[in-house]
């Protein structure tokens, strides 16, 4: 699959198959979601792939933005303490949040490809998630991705594209 | 659905509203009304399944499922849908005192 055509064809998903997804495709996307940029080199960032039924309906309560029922959801971590380590206050406080949102666009873009739907999730409550799923205190949940095979993909909702970039200097 | 299942279905809608209504603080005023409108959508799933449901509420059920993302559209499309949940409940309130 083309990049463009990959980028313009995902959709948030949410509404899934009664169907596991795979464990080498979990880990596919894993492999995905560490090629991504992030400042300084850091790769501060850490990941739960959550499979299991009970683990998942824990973490749907907890999570207002978590819709459907998906089969596997990625918590995408950041050890914020690594982080100050490399990056400093900037590191920890933006640089980690800006790696997770392009590691999280990796994982669905591959994802798109394998003709998985996805959909990432801000909305939900970091320290409960932390503790439902034994995290240490400095790794901070900062995504959720739903993984799993789609049910129903919405339409593309319209982009807008006029008045929206300039060259060379901004003339809005 | 025995009543043990019942109180738990109830527990997990109670801890999604609860942390919706913290959530909220910080997220985008339009989140409010898709999570009012999200948590009676999954009320009356559980009232289904613990069939314990009506025609109006199954109603009002279908008609939220179908709907509930043009949230994510624009803000009259969104306005437009919370107006036709609200009609169809208006309607459902005239049609008590007639039955």
């Amino acid at each position: 699959m083309e990049v463009l055509e990959a980028i313009k064809g995902r959709r948030s998903v949410r509404s899934f198959e009664d169907r596991p997804v795979e464990k080498e495709v979990l880990v596919l996307l894993m492999e995905a979601g560490v090629w991504a940029p992030s400042g300084g080199n850091a790769q501060t960032w850490r990941f739960v792939l959550v499979t299991d039924k009970e683990t998942l309906r824990k973490i749907k309560m907890v999570s207002p933005g978590l819709l459907g029922r998906p089969p596997a959801v990625i918590v995408i971590c950041q050890d914020v303490k690594e982080a100050l380590q490399k990056g400093g206050t900037m590191g920890s406080e933006t640089l980690t949040k800006m790696d997770s949102a392009m590691c999280a666009q990796n994982i669905m873009l591959t994802a798109h490809s394998l003709d998985l739907g996805t959909c990432v999730i801000a909305s939900f409550h970091p320290k409960a998630v932390q503790e439902l799923l034994s995290l240490p205190a400095e790794t901070v949940p900062q995504l959720l991705v739903s993984v799993g095979y789609p049910k129903r993909v919405p339409s593309a909702p319209k982009r807008k594209t006029e008045g929206i970039y300039f060259f060379e200097e901004y003339h809005g | 659905m025995d009543n043990k299942e019942f109180e738990e279905k109830i527990f997990e809608l109670a801890t999604y509203a609860v942390v919706s209504a913290r959530n909220l603080l910080e997220e985008p005023a339009r989140y409010g009304p898709f999570r009012l409108v999200d948590t009676v959508s999954r009320l009356v799933e559980i009232l289904e399944t613990a069939d314990m449901s009506s025609e109006r509420l199954e109603g009002l059920g279908k008609r939220i499922e179908d709907g509930k993302y043009t949230a994510m559209g624009t803000e009259a499309e969104y306005r437009d849908f919370l107006e036709s949940l609200v009609s169809f409940l208006v309607e459902e309130i005239g049609r008590e005192g007639k039955q």
